[in-house]
């Protein structure tokens, strides 16, 4: 018989945290990681994430207060998040660079006391300066191997640290996307191409002061089967967001979890977001009448993203997301990665953790059934 | 230190790291859209001068500093 030890899943280890499974679940901007969702996974072993992303829109004065609402809702789930938790759960927050209030936010999870920051969409070049002086571990998204490095240099050449782990999210994942558009054609970048060269910078920084900086997969990581190849590539743990949006517990309203089930693969379409990223959505009539140039340009009511063309783009896309979020798709969309179209059917998070494992004892067991390559003479 | 010698400090860095021609440096060149550096070397670069110049350029001040010439003046208004 198989040890159970020997087949269960890893402990995914952050700074000072430990995690029973190696699964973060990715954030997901616009209200549909908060702290229900993150909670869920944070009591299953994972670690859970708020995403802080048009966080604002989502109280009664965010349109009039926005900024302000922000950093009130944010701290306000975090902290509910961990209360729901339990005092072993780990509840980090997704705060993408690119937002305008960045370190507005920053300081609000760090006075929260999140356990982690994850922050992407942007290289969060001076983090450790907005949380000096704190606890919080540090957790970069990068798209590349030169993103990494450039990030691990600057933190280890200006502020003597390195982050506590690195997620790399391949072309798959969902919401915007760190590469080029042309780039998302090139069959060749996948995340199993891009692990390699993360992993190697993560080492040669992680040497300088004798740590290991473990690096985490994203991006269409649907199975317990995928979990078990990334970790065999040398990743530490997996990011997820797309099969968390299916389930009960996730924040967003039911009929934003029903676009998922109802989606098709040739339903799931790669579109210019005005933040200027590419992005991964479910399309609809919506996005089919922008493509199409029949939405005019509004005015841009919050500047929420630095680098977003608010007056030329047709639509807003805080807007657009907080109408899916509130599962109204006239105006709006729901992102999503690449493997969605695969989801059937919306369980409790309980139960997709415990697929999970199951899926990955499996693989793991029937790898160690296979008759050696080369037996011993 | 002089804007010149600021200026021929940084050609010869560019030149040598980010393989672009002598001739290309000149003050007016934007670096995204003339010596077509990504975002990703613009960090680069200005990590390199930072070093290079013991100085410190705050995240504040990178949007101001597009072409050779804006990172010339700003090195060398700082080293004056
Ligand atoms: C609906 C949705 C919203 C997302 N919002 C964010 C966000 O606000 N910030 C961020 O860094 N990533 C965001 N992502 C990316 C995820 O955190 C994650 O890294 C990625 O989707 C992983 O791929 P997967 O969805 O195939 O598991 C979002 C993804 C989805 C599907």
């Amino acid at each position: 018989m198989n040890e159970p030890s020997l087949v269960s899943m890893p402990t995914l280890t952050i700074g000072k945290l430990t995690a029973s499974v190696p699964i973060i679940q990715g954030g997901m901007g616009v209200g549909i990681s908060l702290s229900s969702l993150a909670s869920a996974v944070a009591r299953e072993g994972g670690i859970g994430i708020v995403a802080a992303a048009g966080i604002g829109m989502l109280e009664e004065d965010g349109t009039t207060n926005y900024e302000e609402a922000c950093t009130r809702r944010l701290k306000s789930e975090i902290r509910k998040a961990k209360a729901l938790a339990g005092s072993q759960g780990i509840i980090g927050v997704n705060i993408m660079v690119a937002q305008s209030n960045y370190k507005d936010l920053v300081m609000a999870a760090v006075e929260a006391k999140a356990d982690l920051i994850v922050s992407g969409a942007g290289l969060p070049l001076s983090l450790p300066e907005y949380t000096q002086g704190s606890e919080v571990m540090l957790v970069p998204i990068v798209s590349s191997a030169r993103s990494a490095h450039v990030i691990l240099r600057r933190w280890y050449e200006r502020y003597d640290r390195l982050p506590d782990a690195i997620v790399v999210e391949g072309p798959l994942a969902g919401g915007h996307l760190g590469f080029k558009p042309e780039e998302l054609l090139e069959e060749t970048l996948t995340l199993e191409s891009l692990l390699p060269g993360v992993l190697q910078e993560a080492e040669t920084f992680g040497n300088l002061k004798g740590v290991k900086i473990p690096v985490i997969a994203a991006g269409g990581v649907f199975s317990g089967e995928d979990i078990q190849k990334f970790l065999r590539l040398g990743a530490s743990g997996v990011q997820m967001a797309t099969r968390f949006v299916a389930t009960e517990e996730c924040d967003a309203s039911p009929a934003f979890k029903q676009t998922y089930i109802n989606a098709r693969k040739e339903d799931i379409v790669l579109i210019k977001s005005p933040v200027g990223l590419p992005g991964r959505a479910i399309n609809n009539s919506f996005l089919r009448e922008i493509s199409e140039g029949l939405r005019v340009p509004l005015r841009c009511p919050f500047h929420c993203i630095k680098t977003c063309n608010g007056q030329e783009s047709p639509y807003c896309i805080a807007l657009a997301l907080v109408q899916a979020f509130h599962g109204k798709f006239k105006n709006g969309f729901a992102f999503v990665g690449a493997n969605g179209y695969r989801i059937s059917e919306i369980v409790s998070v309980n139960r997709l953790m415990a697929s999970l494992k199951e899926e990955y004892q499996r693989v793991v067991q029937n790898l160690e059934l296979l008759p050696p390559l080369l037996s011993p003479i | 230190m002089t804007k010149a010698e600021v200026f021929e400090k940084v050609k010869k860095f560019i030149v040598d790291e980010f393989k672009v021609s002598e001739d290309q440096i000149k003050d007016e060149a934007s670096f995204l859209e003339d010596l077509g550096f990504d975002s990703l070397d613009v960090s680069t670069l200005v990590q390199d001068v930072e070093n290079m110049f013991d100085i410190r350029i705050p995240d504040e001040d990178l949007d101001k500093l597009t072409t050779v010439g804006e990172l010339v003046n700003y090195v060398a208004e700082k080293k004056a």
